[in-house]
Parts: structure tokens; C-alpha cells; sequence
């Protein structure tokens, strides 16, 4: 805007000098929704002296306030409309709005060109009654132009409107206009003069849903993980004529048009790929929706709370998580992030006032955004969120007045360190490092500003203790290895066995018992009173010792024939007995230890 | 043969568990005198320290399964805050962490009890809100964004293992560190305690319990060292329980009860003195610093106790010092020991009569168990006085129960184990329930030789052994089994969300209360006023972020009072009350269409209870009764009940509805009854929302008409015919003789 003297020095010139006059209009003005759709199918023609590169665009000055998108493409032979580029501009001395459009070739003296301009107005219909009952139907005002608004002189044009129902309450009767069911004809006019206006007026029912999105937010969060996470924050209304007195929960049940106005759910179709739908408000989560994955979308079936009537609003926060293999290109450390700046939230949305945030992966530099259309950046801000360190940048842009051809993807560019990835699973390593490394100095280093002598005498006697408690019990559990080898010996009768036998045992018994009487020795070298109760220990397993040798010799002479079988019992017994006896001893002597 | 090769088996798994296993031959020597010293002493003395990552497993475990068991309603709704108290904890917690500390301190609601308003900050228990703001704030500077809601739904889930540590201390400091685990894996998942903390269950009582447990372990470890340390560690505690629960009372009167009982069993020590005179003086200085507090530790009975201990105590160490110093003081102790012995047998004459847990640790009585047997009975008694204190019952019963199986087994798997291999050891989970089993393995196996006589000592069976053992494990098998089941069936609803099943299992999610609440936060205006009972005071200020008239913090009886008399009197009359009270919406809860008995219907007699205690003149609760004494919405009741607000706004247009064909329209399911009244209509109030199963109503409170309409017709004055008497025109009038002339004055026009 800075640039606009000139502009409108260029655009004034312009209109005088190019002899561009519409030889056929053909406009629609689609009223069947809450907003007004507004096509013109325009043939131009050269009429000048010379070849024209452009034309210019106008919108009403009363229409312009409402004016959300305005687009115009070229009507090939082809299938494929040739958008066009546009660009604002002034004339000097007309008010509203001008667009100078780019043509894709220049236009030669007499030749002709079918252009298509597609106007979107809203907030345009206006509803009255502005307060109707429940029991009432909504009924709106459209106000326009019976004329295509252009600077150039149209030779002939037709408007058809297309509404919304069959209940037309008064329309203007210019040209006598030829009513059908939903629709009205008008034209077509002849030789109409260059930005001439004529007022449209049409009075009709209409009661599609009548929503705005007074604001949404939009976070896009790239993670390099692997996850692209979107959350929309959405604060809507519904802007039709506002409810009048009670709200009957009974009438809204029983009666199918009461309340016919009343939004009770829309659908937003998401990305086909989305995952981990949620649906929930600052009370939590709305049980009210549905989800329906279809092959090329996901819709989820959004149903507030409460029905919306006229005047009523509601805010809810919608999000979802994208596997960002589809949206995030990369080559090298240069990356590419290509996504809808805004998404579908309903269809014929109004968005009245959008902000984007879009927080890139920790690291990336050099960013560079491409939006489709001219759209407000705010500073950069920093996010901080799980394991980070120095933020998350994050790109916020805004911008008013939305329609659904806004639903345009917006590509970002941006580089990043690979190396980067690490730095999350390091700082995790890290975390836990120092934690076990804390608890292992404080387990093993003694933090003491006293010492106590007895306590750490304690703690070594009764180490000590344990370690001497290890050493009985095995060494008894020998005893029952050798009991083992003779019972073996007296069914084979093989000395050898038994003899190599004996010879291990008593290798290992003399080992163990040598390691007690050294323990026993330190127990002494310590001052316990324990060290007697070993010894007793030690004197009472040399009886036990001598058992078993004595059991040993015996089975030896049983085997030999020395001794006759019940001779041999009998001694078993009372060895076997003795020795129980002196276990005992052992283990009450080992308890008090 | 075969028992030596099961010997032999069994000898590789024992080398694995030496560490353990060499502790259980000093085991049942420690069930009777220093039991507690043993365990710990064994435990810290293992050098590989089995027994101390077998512990921490099992801790571990055991919070784990607290805190999972409590998360039925998050996985069977969502992460919401429950019922009504927690959603006013959430609101001033929100307000703390979008606000500051100081500012949540000096916080004047006034959202709540308009027009009078709420000084929030010195009329609550600051201590939950700041835990759950502190951890929040933590969360954040760790740059972990978690909604504050989440950290309010998790904190009682996430305590509820912090106490089953606290209980493990506690109970390893009573008994030993077998009891202790046991009584940790008990307090994570007793219904008692999750009662009031599953996950969004944000209440006091969650962190309370912590802090109660906590506090009683440093104090019985300060009794037991008789350091300032652990009785300053102990008096933070005791700062943070003050801070949490009104239940802090119980502390200060326990800890001086157990001080004054222990001077009486003549087990005065210097450790006490210490531990009870540090505790009392900081404890008490502490606890006033808490706003919500304030004086009343040394204005008000429940704390006199405490300090009429504390000067007790003060007296008896000047005596036993003068004792010291003086000989010819001996009458003095005469008389103590004389009145100590008495209380004694009376003590332990009544502690007979509860529980085994009690039992064995009065039979090995020491310092701390007389603790633990003074904390069962005050708790025992507090259930008795309230059901809402089951909560501080529930930790001591846990301890002593833990305490009971532990000593049971102690005794029967003991032995067995020394008998043949045993049976225990192979079933895993065992190993995470107890500890002490594991301890046993070795000894027994190699000394086969002795069970046979030590059988023949105790006259007990292998079989009652085994027996015995089974019972028991089925009996702790029943009970995780039960307190998962209470946990999921009772105590798992946020009572804010309904559920109801179909026939063929789906569930259907009756989400009425936030549908209405969230009309109200949307689409009304910021400042309006509503008026409801007051249990949904709270959940109206939380949810739909408008203000209230009376709330769950009943502190003011006039005003609730006056929202009663306003349900309970016919409309006119009500509408003067809401007008009064700048009242912009009434909302209502009625149940009658889907069947819900907690509505305001089944509420009212309260109402008008409440409003005749205020309001005698005005409202009798007799005139609700049918003259049959019988509360009735149908044609026999009363018509006062029949025409008045709360009946007229629960029923309003509900006479024409037929829910189905075999009742007659206007049929409430609550109370299986046609309504009486079915045409309803309203002068000053208009329906202005009601959720889709009519859960919630909400009336729109109409202001002032510019002129009130008459409701007669205007008197038609006719002019009356001029009547014609026969008489003669003398007689045209009655005639009173000698009657005074009166002279009209005239206005004097000129001056």
C-alpha cells in the first residue's frame, strides 16, 4: 500500500486507455447457503487500439466490506481453469474495490476472452426478523446489484439467484425477472453503462446454518519424529436471526421444524491420515461426536454440546496428529513443510478471524515461508515443550475474513542440523546418568560428621556372622553328600567310587572348616563374644565328623561282611541319632549367632 | 531319595538367594524383641543387597498398582475432575498457577455466595493447591507443558504411592521390614483409602493421608532416637498436613495422647522429652502460619491437649530431675507409679479386645508400638464418630494387618518351609508380596533333621501349617481381587459424566451436566447470577464459570436458607427472593425423564427443612406432606408442594411428554409417579435451557415488566341507576336529628 499513488495514477490510465468492453455477461448469484457466491462468466472483448495485458476487477462499495475472496480464471477450451494472478488497485473517482487482473496472454484488438470471476461475500445476508422464536423459520434480506459492477460497458448480461428455499417473501422486479422454484432470472439488460448499480433486493427463507468461526487458532507442531501435530482452538457463533424467548427442550424433540434453524452438528473433514482424533472443551472432553474414516478422509462429525440457535456460541478445541512422511520433504538438511494454512471445519465456512502457529522442530534456521495468498505475519515467537532447550521457533501469522477458497497449502522452508535429533536422547542419557550416578555416591561414600566406632563393629561382626552361617550350613550339607556316596557304595558295593568320594568330601570339609577357624579368628580379632559360640561350633562338627567317619567304617564293614545286617542297623540308629542331636545343638547355637 | 534330590535342586536356587536367605535363621528370634532393629540391620549388612532391591521392587510394584488401579475412571472416561468439592480444589488451583502465590492467598471470590463473596484464600487448606501448582510449576520449568487439569486429575494417584512408602517406613519402624511391605502393597489398593483418591478425585484427603503417615513415621523415629532432627523433619510434616486437612487435629491429639500414655507406663525417657517438646513448640509456631488456622491452636479445645501434655511433660522432667538431685522425693514417684499401673491395666485390658495386629504388638510392647495401638483406637473411634474418617482408620489397619500376616507367617510358612521344600517359593507372586518368604528358603532344607523334632516342640501339623498358609494366601488373593472390584464398580464414577448400558453392552454416555454447565459458561453473560442448591455451587463456579449464590462450602446457613425458601414458596413469592438476590438464572436438576434419583426433587425436603429453620413463618415442612404424612408428586400431594418453584421448573411442559407407550404422559421414572400438576405455567420465569435428557434445567429469571398486568379484569364501574323510592321525598333519606352541619372549607385561591 505503500506504492498507492502510483497505483492509482496506473490504474486510472489504464481504464481510460484500454477499449475493453463486456460483450456478454453471464452472473450467478448463489444465495443457497449463508454467504453469497457471487460467478460472473464475463467475454471480453478489445475494442481499444491496442493490446491489452489486463483488466480490472470492481466491487461494489457497499459489497465490499464483505467481500472475502475474490478470484478470476480464464475459461480455456480445455477442462483446466487458468487462474489468474490479482492485484489491488484504485480508480480515481469510483468508489469500491478494484482488482487489476493479469491476463495469461495479451488480448489483441477485437479479439474476445470468456473469463470466469468468482466473487464470495459474507455476512451478507442479513437476517430479518433479527429475532425470531423457536417455533419461526429464519428469514434473511440479500442486497446487491442487479448489474455486473465493472469499469468497462457490458453489452448484454443475465443474473439468475439461486436461493435457498421456495418461500421468497418480495424480490425486486427489475426487467420483469422470471420466477422458477429456487431460483430467479433476471435480464437480460442491454447496454448497460460501465459502474452502473441498480439495487438487488430479495426477502427469502433460509434456514442452512448460519455459523461463523469468530476466531480459530491453528498450531501446526512438526516434530522430526515422525508426527505432525494440528490442534485447532475454535470460538464459534451462530449468526443467524438471534432466538427469542424460551428455549423448549420438549418442542426440539417432538417437533422435527422446531428450531429449524438450529445447528445441531456439522462435519469437518480431515486429512485422510489422521490419527488420535480429539474433540474437547475447557470442561473436557465432548462425548457428543463421531468419527467415520473414509478411504480419502476422516470426517468427524462435530456435535457441540448443545444445539445452536441464533445468537448462541460455543468453543472447542479439535486436534489430530499427521504422520509427517506426508507433508515433510527433505533433502539434505534442507527441509520442506507443505500444509493447509487453514483446513476444512465445515462446509461454506466463514472464518472470521484466523491465526496460524506453526512451531518448527528445536534448531531450524533460515526460515522462509510461501503463503498462497498475502496473509499478516506477527514475531516470531519461542515454544518450549518437552526436552527442550533453547525453544522451538514458531512462525504466527493471521488473517481475517476466510472463506473455503482459502483452504490453500502453504509451504515452508527451513534447514536443520541433523545432528540435532541426538540432542533429546542425550539429555535423557544424561538426566538418568546423574541420577544413578547421585544414588551410587550416596549409597557407597559416608556422609557422616561423627563416626561410631561400635556401629561399624557391629556391621563387621555381624558380616562376618554371615559369612560363618554360609560356611555351617555347607559344610553340614556335605555331611549329607557323604551320607549319599556310603548309601550309594552299599548298593554297588565299588570301593573306588567310595574311596574318591570320601577323598572329595574330606577335601572340601577340611577347606570349609579352615575358613570358619579364620573367620572365627577375625570374629576374636574384633573383641565379639561370638568367636566362643564358633568355636563351639567348630568342637561340636568334629563329633559330627567323627559320626559320619564312624558311619563310614561301618558301612565299610557291612560291605565287607564284617558285620551282619541288624548289627549294623542298630548302630546306624543310635549314630544317626547322635548326630541329630548334635545338628540341633549346631543350629541353636546358629540361631543365637 | 527323592528328598535329597530335591535337596540338591533346590541348593542352586538357595546359593542364589544366600544373601537372603542366611538372615531367615535369626527371623523368628526377631518376631519377639528387637524385631524392627533385626530387619533393617540384615538389611543394610548384605553387601549385594538383595533384600534392599527386593524391597524396592516391591515398593516400586506397589505403587505401580496403586496408581494404576486408581486410573479406572481415566480409561473409562476421560481425565476429568470428579464430583463437587474437587472442582472448586481445580478452580483455585487453576487461579494459583495463572496468578501467583500471593495473590491466590489474597483471593476475594466474588463469583461464590453473591452478594456476600468468598475471602477463598484464608478459608482453605492451602497445601493441595500449592502441591499441585508447585509440581506444575516444576513440570513447566522442566519445559514439560502439562495441563494443570492433569496434574490435578494424576496428584492422588501419584500420593497414593508416596504413602504406601510413608506406611512402609512406618510399619518397618513398628515391626519389620516384612510387615512394613506388606502394609505397603495393603495401603496401595485398599478400598478405604481409594475411596478418596482415584485419578480426579482432587481432594485434601488424597495428599493428607501422605502427610499423616509421613508425619506419624518421623515422629516414632524421632521417639526412638530422640534426635532434633527427625522431630524438626517430623514438625515439617506435620506443617504440610496442616496445611493440607483439617485433619491435623488428629495428629495433635494423638501424638500428645501416645507422650501422655507413655509417661504413664512409666516410659518417660529423655528421647520423649525432646521429641515432644521440639515437636509441640515448632509444630505449633508452624501450623500458625497457615492462614486458614491461624490462632486457633491456642484458642480452641481440640488443640488443649496438646499443650496441657506439653506442660505435663515439662512438669514430670523438672520432677524427675528434682528425683535426681533430690532422695526425699520418692512419695512423688510412688504416686506416679501407682497411677501409671492402674491406667496401664486398664489400657491393656481394652486393647485386648481389638485386633491380632494389636495384639502381638502390645505382647512385644515398645515405645513405638504403644504408638501404633493408641493410633488403631483413636481411629477406630473418629470411624465411629464419622464415616468420612474411615480414611484415617484405613492406614492403621493396613499397618496391623500387615502386621498380623506377617507374624503368621513368620510362624506357619517358617516352619513349614523347614520341612520340605517349599510350595511358596515357586509361585512368582508371592515374591512380590511378601518379602519374608523368600527369606526362608535355605535354612530349612538343609536341616531336615531338626523340623521333625521342632514339629514335635509346637504340636502343630504340616498340615494345619499348610492349611494355614493356604487360607491366608486365598485370603490376600480375595482381597486385591475385592479392591480391585470395589475400586472399579464404586468409586470409579466422576459422577459428573453418567454412563448407562444397552442391552447389547454398548454404553451410552449421558453428558447432561457438562452440556448445561457449558450453555451457561457460552451463553450467558459474564457477570449473570445463578441460583441453585448448593451442592452444585462448586461445579456451577468450575464448569460454567459463573457466579453462584450458595455453594458446597456451606459456611453461611441464612443465606442457603434463603435459596430454599425460594424453591420451596410458590412463584410469586420466590420471584421477590430472586429479585432480592440480583438472581439471573435458576438451575435445577431433575431426574424424573431418564430415571436419575440424585436430582432436586428427592433433595427438596431438605430444602424446605433448611428454609423452616431460618424461615418458620413462611415455610412448614408439614405443608409438603400429603395429610397422610407422605411425600407425594402426584395428584394426592400436597398443593403446596404441587405449586411451588422447584416443583413447577422440575415439571414444567413435562405433563405432555410421553416417555413410553405403557405409562401415561408426564410419568417420573425417579419416582414412578404421574405428576400431579401438569399444567404449569410460568409469570416471571422462562424456560431458558434444558439438556438433552433433561438432566439440567435452567430457568431465565424475567426482569420487571414495565407494568404488571392485573390478573382480574378492571371493575367496570357502571353508574348506578338513579333509585326511585316510593316514599316521599321527606323520607328520601335517613335523617339523623341534631346533627352537626359540617362547612366545607374553600380553598383561598387569591392571597
Amino acid at each position: 500500500m505503500e506504492s498507492l499513488p502510483i497505483q492509482v495514477q496506473l490504474g486510472y490510465i489504464n481504464y481510460i486507455a484500454n477499449g475493453l468492453v463486456n460483450e456478454e455477461v453471464k452472473r450467478t448469484v448463489d444465495l443457497s447457503t449463508h454467504i453469497a457466491k457471487i460467478t460472473a462468466e464475463i467475454l471480453l472483448l478489445n475494442q481499444g487500439d491496442s493490446a491489452v495485458h489486463s483488466f480490472i476487477l470492481a466491487v461494489e462499495p457497499e459489497l465490499a466490506p464483505n467481500l472475502a475472496y475474490v478470484g478470476a480464471s480464464v475459461k480455456g477450451d480445455e477442462e483446466e481453469d487458468g487462474i489468474l494472478e490479482l492485484k489491488q488497485t484504485m480508480i480515481q473517482g469510483q468508489s469500491g474495490e478494484f482488482y487489476k487482473v493479469q491476463l495469461p496472454s495479451s488480448l489483441a484488438v477485437g479479439a474476445k476472452l470468456r473469463v470466469k470471476v468468482e466473487t464470495v461475500l459474507s455476512h451478507i445476508l442479513r437476517p430479518f426478523p433479527t429475532h425470531i422464536t423457536q417455533a419461526e423459520r429464519q428469514l434473511v434480506v440479500f442486497q446487491g446489484n442487479h448489474y455486473l459492477y465493472s469499469p468497462y460497458p457490458t453489452r448484454s448480461q443475465t443474473t439468475r439467484v439461486r436461493l435457498a428455499s421456495k418461500t421468497v417473501e418480495s424480490y425486486t422486479k427489475l426487467g420483469n425477472p422470471s420466477k422458477s422454484d429456487e431460483a430467479i432470472e433476471y435480464g437480460p439488460f442491454r447496454d448497460v453503462a460501465p459502474f452502473s448499480e441498480d439495487a438487488l433486493k430479495v426477502h427469502y427463507e433460509n434456514n442452512t446454518p448460519f455459523l461463523t468461526i469468530s476466531s480459530i487458532t491453528r498450531i501446526i507442531e512438526v516434530s522430526h519424529w515422525g508426527n505432525i501435530a494440528v490442534e485447532e482452538t475454535i470460538d464459534m457463533r451462530h449468526t443467524g436471526a438471534f432466538l427469542k424467548g424460551p428455549f423448549s427442550r420438549y418442542d426440539y424433540q417432538r417437533q422435527s421444524d422446531s428450531g429449524i434453524s438450529s445447528v445441531k452438528s456439522f462435519k469437518t473433514i480431515l486429512p485422510a491420515s489422521a490419527q488420535d482424533v480429539y474433540y474437547r472443551d475447557e470442561i473436557g472432553n465432548i462425548s457428543t461426536s463421531h468419527l467415520q474414516i473414509l478411504e480419502d478422509s476422516v470426517e468427524v462429525e462435530v456435535r457441540p454440546r448443545f444445539p445452536l440457535f441464533g445468537g448462541w456460541k460455543t468453543h472447542y478445541i479439535l486436534g489430530y496428529n499427521l504422520p509427517s512422511y506426508e507433508y515433510l520433504y527433505t533433502l539434505g538438511d534442507q527441509y520442506a513443510l507443505k500444509m493447509r494454512l487453514v483446513d476444512h471445519v465445515y462446509d461454506d465456512q466463514v472464518i472470521d478471524s484466523l491465526t496460524v502457529k506453526l512451531i518448527l522442530p528445536e534448531g531450524a534456521r533460515n526460515i522462509h515461508v510461501e503463503t498462497p495468498y498475502p496473509i499478516d505475519r506477527i514475531p516470531d515467537q519461542l515454544h518450549y515443550t518437552y526436552l527442550d532447550t533453547f525453544g522451538r521457533p514458531v512462525l504466527v501469522a493471521s488473517k481475517n475474513n476466510l472463506v473455503e477458497q482459502h483452504i490453500q497449502d502453504v509451504v515452508v522452508h527451513y534447514t536443520f542440523n541433523k545432528v540435532l535429533m541426538l540432542q533429546e536422547p542425550l539429555l535423557v542419557v544424561g538426566a538418568f546418568y546423574i541420577l544413578f550416578f547421585t544414588v551410587i555416591i550416596y549409597v557407597r561414600l559416608d556422609f557422616s560428621i561423627t563416626k561410631d566406632p561400635a556401629a561399624e563393629v557391629r556391621m563387621k561382626v555381624s558380616s562376618i556372622t554371615e559369612q560363618v552361617l554360609t560356611l555351617v550350613n555347607k559344610r553340614l550339607g556335605l555331611y549329607r553328600h557323604m551320607d549319599e556316596v556310603v548309601n550309594r557304595y552299599k548298593q554297588s558295593r565299588d570301593t573306588g567310587a567310595l574311596n574318591s568320594g570320601r577323598k572329595i568330601l574330606e577335601a572340601d570339609h577340611r577347606t570349609l572348616t579352615n575358613d570358619i577357624s579364620s573367620l572365627q579368628a577375625r570374629l576374636k580379632a574384633e573383641g565379639s563374644d561370638l568367636a566362643d559360640k564358633v568355636g563351639e561350633v567348630q568342637k561340636l562338627d568334629g563329633q559330627v565328623k567323627e559320626l559320619v567317619c564312624r558311619s563310614w567304617q561301618e558301612a565299610e564293614r557291612l560291605v565287607a561282611g564284617k558285620v551282619k545286617k541288624e548289627a549294623y542297623i542298630d548302630n546306624e540308629k543310635t549314630l544317626s541319632s547322635k548326630r541329630l542331636e548334635l545338628v540341633t545343638r549346631i543350629d541353636s547355637l546358629l540361631d543365637t549367632l | 531319595m527323592a528328598e535329597h534330590h530335591t535337596a540338591t535342586d533346590s541348593k542352586h536356587k538357595a546359593s542364589l538367594n544366600a544373601g537372603g536367605s542366611l538372615h531367615g535363621n535369626s527371623r523368628p528370634n526377631a518376631a519377639c524383641g528387637g524385631g524392627g532393629k533385626g530387619g533393617l540391620s540384615g538389611g543394610l549388612a548384605q553387601p549385594a543387597g538383595w533384600q534392599s532391591l527386593l524391597s524396592f521392587t516391591i515398593l516400586f510394584l506397589a505403587w505401580l498398582a496403586g496408581f494404576s488401579s486408581r486410573l479406572f475412571a481415566v480409561i473409562r472416561f476421560e481425565s476429568i475432575i470428579h464430583e463437587f468439592d474437587p472442582w472448586f480444589n481445580y478452580r483455585s488451583t487453576h487461579h494459583l498457577t495463572t496468578n501467583g502465590f500471593y495473590e491466590f492467598l489474597n483471593w476475594f471470590d466474588e463469583r461464590s455466595w453473591y452478594p456476600l463473596g468468598r475471602i477463598v484464600g484464608g478459608t482453605v487448606y492451602p497445601g493441595l493447591m500449592v502441591t499441585a501448582g508447585l509440581i506444575h510449576y516444576v513440570l513447566n520449568l522442566l519445559h514439560l507443558t502439562v495441563h494443570i487439569r492433569d496434574v490435578c486429575v494424576f496428584l492422588a494417584p501419584v500420593f497414593s504411592g508416596l504413602t504406601s512408602i510413608s506406611t512402609f517406613l512406618l510399619t518397618r519402624e513398628l515391626w519389620n521390614q516384612g510387615a512394613g511391605l506388606l502394609a505397603a502393597c495393603f495401603i496401595a489398593i485398599v478400598p478405604g483409602y481409594i475411596s478418596r483418591s482415584v485419578a480426579g478425585s482432587f481432594d485434601n484427603e488424597g495428599i493428607a493421608i501422605f502427610a499423616l503417615q509421613f508425619t506419624y513415621y518421623l515422629w516414632v523415629k524421632s521417639i526412638k532416637t530422640g534426635s532434633v532432627f527427625w522431630s524438626i523433619g517430623c514438625c515439617l510434616s506435620y506443617f504440610y498436613m496442616v496445611s493440607a486437612w483439617g485433619g491435623y487435629v488428629f495428629i495433635i491429639n494423638l501424638i500428645p495422647l501416645h507422650v501422655f500414655v507413655l509417661l504413664l507406663m512409666q516410659r518417660y525417657s529423655k528421647r520423649v522429652y525432646i521429641a515432644y517438646s521440639t515437636f509441640y513448640i515448632v509444630g505449633l509456631v508452624l501450623s500458625m502460619q497457615i492462614p486458614f488456622v491461624g490462632f486457633q491452636p491456642i484458642r480452641t479445645s481440640e488443640h488443649t491437649a496438646a499443650a496441657g501434655v506439653f506442660a505435663l511433660l515439662q512438669a514430670y522432667a523438672l520432677l524427675q530431675y528434682l528425683k535426681n538431685r533430690l532422695t526425699k522425693q520418692e512419695f512423688q514417684t510412688l504416686f506416679f507409679l501407682g497411677v501409671s499401673l492402674a491406667a496401664g491395666v486398664v489400657f491393656l485390658t481394652v486393647i485386648y479386645l481389638t485386633y491380632t495386629g494389636l495384639w502381638f504388638c502390645i505382647k512385644n510392647v515398645n515405645d513405638e508400638r504403644v504408638f501404633v495401638a493408641l493410633y488403631a483406637i483413636s481411629a477406630v473411634y473418629f470411624a465411629g464418630v464419622m464415616v468420612r474418617l474411615m480414611l484415617t482408620l484405613t492406614p492403621v489397619v493396613c499397618m496391623l494387618s500387615a502386621i498380623a500376616f506377617s507374624s503368621v507367617f513368620e510362624h506357619y510358612l517358617g516352619d513349614d518351609m523347614k520341612r520340605e521344600n517349599p510350595p511358596i517359593e515357586d509361585s512368582s507372586d508371592e515374591d512380590d508380596k511378601r518379602s519374608s518368604g523368600n527369606l526362608y528358603d535355605k535354612a530349612g532344607k538343609v536341616r531336615k533333621h531338626v523340623s521333625e523334632q521342632e514339629k514335635a516342640e509346637e504340636g502343630l501339623g504340616p498340615n494345619i501349617k499348610s492349611i494355614v498358609t493356604m487360607l491366608m494366601l486365598m485370603l490376600l488373593m480375595m482381597f486385591a481381587v475385592h479392591c480391585t472390584w470395589v475400586t472399579s464398580n464404586a468409586y470409579s464414577s466422576p459422577s459428573v459424566v453418567l454412563a448407562s448400558y444397552n442391552n447389547d453392552g454398548t454404553r451410552n454416555i449421558l453428558d447432561d451436566f457438562r452440556e448445561a454447565y457449558y450453555w451457561l459458561r457460552q451463553n450467558t453473560d459474564e457477570h449473570a447470577r445463578v441460583m441453585s442448591w448448593w451442592d452444585y455451587g462448586y461445579q456451577i463456579a468450575g464448569m460454567a464459570n459463573r457466579t453462584t449464590l450458595v455453594d458446597n462450602n456451606t459456611w453461611n446457613n441464612s443465606h442457603i436458607a434463603l435459596v430454599g425458601k425460594a424453591m420451596s414458596s410458590n412463584e410469586s413469592a420466590a420471584y421477590e427472593i430472586m429479585r432480592s438476590l440480583d438472581v439471573d438464572y435458576v438451575l435445577i436438576i431433575f431426574g424424573g425423564v431418564i430415571g436419575y434419583s440424585g436430582d432436586d426433587i428427592n433433595k427438596f425436603l431438605w430444602m424446605v427443612r433448611i428454609a423452616e429453620g431460618e424461615h418458620p413463618k413462611d415455610i412448614r415442612e408439614s405443608d409438603y406432606f400429603t395429610p397422610q404424612g407422605e411425600f407425594r408428586v402426584d395428584k394426592a400431594g400436597s398443593p403446596v408442594l404441587l405449586n411451588c418453584l422447584m416443583y413447577k421448573m422440575s415439571y414444567y411442559r413435562f405433563g405432555e411428554m410421553q416417555l413410553d407407550f405403557r405409562t401415561p404422559p408426564g410419568f417420573d421414572r425417579t419416582r414412578n409417579a404421574e405428576i400431579g400438576n401438569k399444567d404449569i405455567k410460568f409469570k416471571h420465569l422462562e424456560e431458558a435451557f434444558t439438556s438433552e435428557h433433561w438432566l439440567v434445567r435452567i430457568y431465565k429469571v424475567k426482569k420487571l415488566e414495565n407494568r404488571e398486568p392485573l390478573e382480574h379484569k378492571l371493575r367496570s364501574i357502571v353508574p348506578r341507576q338513579k333509585y326511585t323510592s316510593k316514599k316521599t321525598s321527606k323520607r328520601k333519606r335517613g335523617h339523623i336529628r341534631n346533627k352537626l352541619v359540617l362547612k366545607k372549607g374553600k380553598k383561598l385561591n387569591k392571597k
